[in-house]
C-alpha cells in the first residue's frame, strides 16, 4: 500500500508507514534532525524537526471528506508544529517544511539547544561537518537572548574510555550515542545520567565504553561531543581528502574511506588522519568495528622495512632491489619444483594471482598458510548473487557454527543480531556460549572439538543419508534441524573453532550438504560463508592457493627454496623454525622483520594496504576494491609487483605495471572471476538512507560510496555429488582439549605496531572451568603449567564458566604456539 | 553483600516479576541497597546489575534519572526543591537560593548538625504548586507545596527538634 502526499507542494508517493522525516528525504526535502537517525527507531527527543501538518478534514458524524468551495478536499493545519521524525505519512496530507511558521518554530529549538552549547566550533573536531553547525547557520537567530553568564559549564576532555573521549558541554542530548549502543550493537556501556540540563553520558564498564563498536558513536553524534581518540584534535575536516578503502582486518570486508592530510610531520607527505565507514548497505551499512577504525598505524610504524635485506656473512644487511631479486631469483631458480610458495589471506588477489603464476611456471607449489579448509565448497555452494545480511527476514534462517562472531567478524555478528530482532531464526552451534547465544532461538551445544557431528547431525534431519543416524542428537539439535527445514532460505556460517583442518573440511561438506538439502543452491541468501582467519582467504582459494593439509612442515619437506610473502610462521610458532632453517634459499616478504624474515636469506618489504591498489574477495564473496590513499613507504613495493620483477629474472612472464592490469589477467584465467574488471567493482547504484550528503545530521559522517558497491560472484552451483565425511577422532582421554579461540584484539602484527588498541590487546591466559580449577586444585592466583608433545609452557589462567568441561581455552594469537586443538595435561606450576 | 544479607527480599522482589523479565526488579532492588548502604555507590549499582543482568551503566542511570535514589551522602533529611522552568517562572529558584542562605549552606549541601540537605531537582510534577519541594527522611517522603521561606524554615526547625528528640531517645536507649 502507498500513500500520496504533498510536500511543500510536490506530491510524494511512498509506501504506508513511512515515517514524514523519511519520506520527505525520498523527495529531495531535508527536514533538519538531531535525535531522529535512519537506523534507529524514532524518540521525538529533540524537537527540531518540526513541520506543519495540514490533514483532510473529515465529517464528525459521517467520516466523510469535507471539500472547500472549489470542491478539493478541505484541508486542516492544526494549531500546532509536529516532528517529522515520530509520524508517520497519511493520505491526502499537505505538509510545510519551508513555511515561515515552520522555520521559525525551528529557529527556536536550535536557539534553546543551543542555550548552554558553548559554540566553540574554531577549536571543535566536527567543526566543518557539524549538524549543529550547519543548523545554526541555517536556522539560528543571529544572537541567543539567554544570558552567557547562566551557561552551564561542564568537563570538556572527559575520557570514556581510552578510545572516545566526551566533551560534556558540547552534547545536545539526543540520545543516538546511547539508543546507537543498546538498540544497535546490545553494549549498554554508555547511558544518560541526570535530567535536564545537568544530564550527562556516563560509563560504567570496565574498561571504560567497552565495546567494539564504540567509534561509530562518534560519526552519529550530531555535534562535537564524542570524538575519537584517534582524530581528536587532528585535523580539520575540510582539509581532509579522501580514498576509498576495504578493511583488512577480517572476511566482512567492510567498506572504508580513508581520510588523509599532508603533513610536515611525514615530510609533506600524506598521512592517514582516520578511518570511517564507507557505506555498503550490502556489507556493513554505514557501521565498522573498532578495529578497522583504529588499527592503521602500523602502517606508519617506524620499524616498517624500507629496503630489502640480504644474508651477507651470516647477517642480513641492506641491499638494492637488484641485489637481492637477483639472489632470490637465484635461489628460486636452483630449487625450480622443489620451491614452494607460502603465503596467507592477508594478500591481494592481484599478488596471490601472480604468486601463484610464478609458483606454477616454476613447478613448485602455492601453499596457503591459513590453515582451515572450505575454499573450493564456497565456490560452488557460497552464497547466491544479491545476498545481503540486511535482507534477511522472518522466513530466512541462519546456521553460525563453530565460530565466534563476535571475536571473529564483528559486523557480521552485528547484522546477524538485528536479523534475528526482525524474526530471523538464528541458529548458534557451538561448544561453548558467545555473544551470538543471545539473540538465537536455538542453541545448540556440542561437546569439545565436535562441530562436525552436530552438522552431520543436522544434516540427517534434513533428509541426509541414513547412515548418518548416529549422529543424531539432542532435543536442542533436532529443533534447530527443524528449523532449517522450515525455512525459505538458509545461511550457514562456518567457522574452524576447535577443528583442525582435516575438521573444518568435514564440517565445510557437511554445511554444504545441509544448503544443498534445501534444493535454493546460488539463490540469494543461500549457502556457505566460511568465517576466514583473514580477510581474503577466500581470493586465495580463488587465485588457487591451497593450505597443506598435513601442515608446513610437510609442504617444507623436500622442498629447498621457500618464497614466503605475508605470513610469519616462524613467529606463530618458534618450534618450527627448524626446516626453514635446512633451506638453500628462504625469502620473505612482508611489511616487518618478523622472525622469519630474521631467518631469511633475502627479505623483501611490500606496501601496506593504505598505500595500496588491489582487490578482496569477501567472506561472502564480493570482490572489492582499494584505493591507495598515501604514497608507498621509501623503499617498499606492491606484492605483485616484487613477485612480477623476481619472475621477469625467471623469465616467467607476469604483469609488473599496474593492479589493474594484474586484475586483467585474473579476469582472463579464473573462472569465476571471468570478464570482470575494475570498472565493473567501481559501479555504484543510490543506497538507502542517504549519507553522506549535505545535510550530515541524517545519517552522521559516514561517507557516501562512490567508488565501488563490488560485485558478488555467483556460485557454481553442486555440481557433481558431494559425499558427506566422517569426523576425524579425536579424544583428549584424561587430558584437556586446549582449544584456540580467535580474539578480536589479538597479539598480531596489525594491533602490536599501532598504539591505540593496546590496552584492549587480550591477555594470553588459559581459561579454564571453575570446576576444573577446583580438581586441579589451583589457588586464585598463580600459574599452571601446560604440556603436549613434549613441549611445556607455563601459563597464567583465568575462570569462566563458559569453558565446556573436558577443555580449556586459549587465546588465539596471544603468544601460545598452537593453531589446532591439542590434548594438554594441566597442572599445578611448581614455585 | 546485597544477595547474601538479602536472600529472602530478594527474592521476594524478583518473585513479582516475570523470570525473563528480571530487569523489572530494578528499582525495588535499588531501594533495598539504598536501605543497606544509605547511598548508592558504584558497588552498590554493579551488585543490583548483577542480580538482574543488566550492566552497571543502565543501573546506574536510573540512579540519575529518579530523585528518590541518592549517589552521595547527604543529612537525615533531604528538601529537594524543583528549580525546573514552570517552577522557576513562580520563583522557585530564588526561593532555593533564599534557603540556603538562611540555612547558611551552598545548593546540594548538608547542615552542619548533619540534618539537612537541600538539593535542586528536575520537575516532580506539581508545577502549579511551585515553590514547592519533597521532603525525603527516614519515614519515606512527602511533598510540601505552596512553600515560602517562612513555612520552610518552620518545618526545618522540627525537623531539627525531632531529630534531636530522636538522638535523645538513642542516647537514654544506650
Ligand atoms: S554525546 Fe552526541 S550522540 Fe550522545 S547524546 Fe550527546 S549529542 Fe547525542
Ligand atoms: S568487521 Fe571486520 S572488516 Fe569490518 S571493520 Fe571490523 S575487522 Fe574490519
Ligand atoms: S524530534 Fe525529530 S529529530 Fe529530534
Ligand atoms: S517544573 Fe517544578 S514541578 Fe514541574
Amino acid at each position: 500500500m502507498s500513500v500520496t502526499l504533498t510536500i511543500d507542494g510536490t506530491e510524494v508517493t511512498v509506501p504506508e508507514g513511512t515515517l514524514l522525516v523519511d519520506a520527505a528525504k525520498r523527495r529531495g526535502t531535508d527536514v533538519p534532525v538531531f535525535c531522529y537517525h535512519p537506523k534507529m527507531k524514532p524518540v521525538g527527543m529533540c524537537r527540531v524537526c518540526l513541520v506543519e501538518i495540514g490533514r483532510p478534514a473529515r465529517d464528525r458524524a459521517t467520516g466523510e471528506s469535507l471539500l472547500d468551495e472549489s470542491g478539493d478536499p478541505l484541508i486542516q493545519f492544526g494549531p500546532n508544529l509536529e516532528t517529522a521524525c515520530t509520524i508517520t505519512v497519511g493520505q491526502g496530507w499537505q505538509v510545510r517544511v519551508s513555511s515561515e511558521k515552520a522555520i521559525q518554530g525551528r529557529k527556536e529549538i536550535v536557539e534553546y539547544l543551543l542555550t548552554s552549547h558553548p559554540l566553540d566550533c574554531p577549536i571543535c573536531d566536527k567543526g566543518g561537518e557539524c549538524p549543529l553547525q550547519d543548523l545554526t547557520m541555517g536556522h539560528g537567530s543571529g544572537e541567543s537572548r539567554f544570558l552567557f553568564d547562566d551557561k552551564i559549564r561542564l568537563a570538556k576532555r572527559y575520557p570514556l574510555g581510552e578510545l572516545i573521549f566526551l566533551d560534556r558541554e558540547r552534547c545536545i542530548q539526543c540520545a543516538r550515542c546511547t539508543r546507537f549502543q543498546d538498540e544497535i550493537v546490545g553494549d549498554p556501556v554508555i547511558g544518560f545520567y541526570e535530567r535536564g540540563r545537568r544530564l550527562e553520558i556516563v560509563t560504567y564498564s570496565d574498561p571504560g565504553f567497552d565495546s567494539y563498536f564504540s567509534g561509530n558513536t562518534t560519526d552519529i553524534c550530531p555535534v562535537g561531543a564524542l570524538t575519537t581518540a584517534d582524530f581528536r584534535f587532528g585535523a580539520r575536516p575540510w582539509e581532509l581528502n579522501s580514498a576509498a578503502s576495504i578493511c583488512p582486518h577480517c572476511p566482512v570486508g567492510c567498506n572504508l574511506t580513508l581520510s588523509t592530510r599532508r603533513e610536515a610531520s611525514n615530510a609533506g607527505r600524506d598521512v592517514v588522519k582516520r578511518v570511517m565507514p564507507r557505506q555498503n548497505e550490502q556489507v556493513n551499512e554505514i557501521w565498522i568495528c573498532d578495529k578497522g577504525r583504529f588499527v592503521h598505524h602500523y602502517a606508519r610504524s617506524p620499524e616498517r622495512l624500507t629496503s630489502p635485506r640480504v644474508r651477507k656473512n651470516g647477517k642480513l644487511v641492506k641491499a638494492s632491489w637488484n641485489e637481492a631479486l637477483t639472489r632470490a631469483a637465484e635461489g628460486l631458480k636452483g630449487a625450480a619444483s622443489s620451491a614452494v610458495g607460502i603465503a596467507s589471506g592477508r594478500l591481494m588477489n592481484e599478488d596471490l594471482f601472480n604468486l601463484k603464476e610464478l609458483m606454477a611456471a616454476l613447478g613448485g607449489r602455492a601453499i596457503l598458510v591459513d590453515s582451515m579448509a572450505g575454499g573450493n565448497l564456497i565456490q560452488r555452494y557460497g552464497v547466491g548473487v544479491g545476498s545481503n545480511l540486511g535482507s534477511l527476514g522472518k522466513r530466512d534462517a541462519v546456521l553460525v557454527i563453530a565460530a565466534d562472531l563476535h571475536e571473529e567478524a564483528p559486523i557480521w555478528w552485528l547484522r546477524l543480531k538485528q536479523a534475528a530482532e526482525r524474526g530471523t531464526t538464528l541458529i548458534v552451534a557451538n561448544a561453548r556460549a558467545t555473544r551470538l547465544d543471545d539473540y538465537a532461538k536455538h542453541r545448540v551445544r556440542y561437546g569439545p572439538g565436535e562441530a562436525v557431528q552436530a552438522a552431520l547431525g543436522l544434516l540427517h534431519l534434513n533428509g541426509g543419508d541414513p547412515e548418518l543416524a548416529r549422529f543424531e542428537g539432542d532435543r536442542a539439535l533436532k529443533s534447530a534441524a527443524r528449523a532449517i527445514k522450515r525455512a525459505r532460505n538458509v545461511t550457514i556460517f562456518f567457522g574452524q573453532e576447535g577443528l583442525n583442518y582435516a575438521g573444518t573440511e568435514a564440517l565445510a561438506r557437511a554445511c554444504a550438504l545441509i544448503t544443498e538439502s534445501k534444493g535454493r543452491v546460488g539463490k540469494s541468501n543461500n549457502g556457505l560463508v566460511a568465517v576466514w582467519p583473514r580477510a581474503n582467504t577466500q581470493g586465495a582459494w580463488d587465485m588457487g592457493l591451497r593450505p597443506e593439509p598435513a601442515g608446513l612442515h610437510r609442504a617444507l619437506a623436500g622442498a629447498v627454496a621457500a618464497y614466503i610473502v605475508a605470513a610469519d610462521p616462524v613467529g606463530d610458532d618458534p618450534a618450527a623454525a627448524a626446516p626453514f632453517e635446512k633451506l638453500s634459499t628462504l625469502i620473505v616478504q612482508d611489511l616487518f622483520l618478523t622472525a622469519t624474515a630474521e631467518l631469511a636469506d633475502v627479505v623483501l618489504p611490500a606496501q601496506a594496504f593504505v598505500e595500496r591498489a588491489g582487490t578482496f574477495t569477501s567472506g561472502e564473496r564480493r570482490v572489492q576494491r582499494l584505493y591507495p590513499a598515501v604514497g608507498a613507504l621509501a623503499g617498499s613495493l606492491p606484492d605483485w609487483k616484487i613477485v612480477a620483477n623476481l619472475a621477469h629474472r625467471l623469465e616467467v612472464d607476469l604483469e609488473d605495471k599496474a593492479a589493474p592490469l594484474v586484475f586483467e589477467r585474473i579476469a582472463a584465467a579464473v573462472p569465476d572471476y571471468l570478464g570482470l574488471s575494475y570498472d565493473d567493482l567501481a559501479a555504484v547504484e543510490p543506497q538507502w538512507p542517504e549519507v553522506g550528503g549535505a545535510d550530515l545530521y541524517f545519517g552522521g559522517t559516514a561517507y557516501a560510496n562512490k567508488q565501488g558497491l563490488g560485485v558478488q560472484l555467483a556460485p557454481r552451483g553442486a555440481g557433481r555429488p558431494l559425499k558427506w565425511k566422517a569426523p576425524p577422532r579425536a579424544s583428549a582421554g584424561k587430558d584437556l582439549l586446549l582449544t584456540p579461540v580467535t580474539v578480536l584484539y589479538d597479539r598480531g602484527s596489525a594491533l602490536r605496531h599501532s598504539r591505540l588498541l593496546e590496552g584492549r590487546i587480550a591477555p594470553l591466559q588459559l581459561i579454564l572451568h571453575p570446576d576444573e580449577i577446583e580438581r586441579l586444585g589451583l589457588s586464585e592466583a598463580g600459574e599452571v603449567e601446560i604440556s603436549w608433545d613434549g613441549r611445556s609452557e607455563r601459563l597464567k589462567f583465568a575462570a569462566s564458566t563458559d569453558v565446556p568441561p573436558g577443555s580449556a581455552l586459549v587465546p588465539r594469537g596471544a603468544g601460545l604456539a598452537l593453531s589446532d586443538p591439542t590434548p594438554v595435561t594441566v597442572r599445578r606450576s611448581n614455585s | 553483600m546485597l544477595a547474601e544479607n538479602y536472600t529472602q527480599e530478594i527474592e521476594a522482589i524478583l518473585a513479582k516479576y516475570p523470570s525473563d523479565q528480571k530487569r523489572s526488579a530494578v528499582m525495588p532492588l535499588l531501594f533495598l541497597a539504598q536501605r543497606e548502604y544509605g547511598t548508592l555507590t558504584n558497588e552498590a549499582i554493579t551488585e543490583v546489575g548483577e542480580l538482574i543482568g543488566l550492566q552497571t551503566t543502565e543501573v546506574a542511570s536510573l540512579v540519575g534519572f529518579y530523585s528518590l535514589y541518592h549517589d552521595r551522602p547527604g543529612g537525615k533529611y533531604r528538601i529537594q526543591v524543583c528549580t525546573d522552568l514552570p517552577c522557576a517562572l513562580k520563583g522557585a529558584q530564588a526561593f532555593a537560593d533564599e534557603l540556603c542562605e538562611k540555612l547558611d549552606i551552598e545548593m546540594g549541601e548538608t547542615t552542619p548538625d548533619g540534618q539537612v540537605t537541600i538539593e535542586q531537582v528536575m520537575c516532580l510534577a506539581a508545577c502549579d504548586r511551585a515553590p514547592l519541594f519533597q521532603l525525603q527522611g527516614p519515614n519515606g517522603f512527602r511533598y510540601h507545596e505552596d512553600q515560602s521561606i517562612g513555612s520552610a524554615m518552620a518545618l526545618i526547625e522540627s525537623l531539627r527538634v525531632r531529630g534531636q528528640v530522636d538522638r535523645a531517645h538513642r542516647l537514654t536507649a544506650s
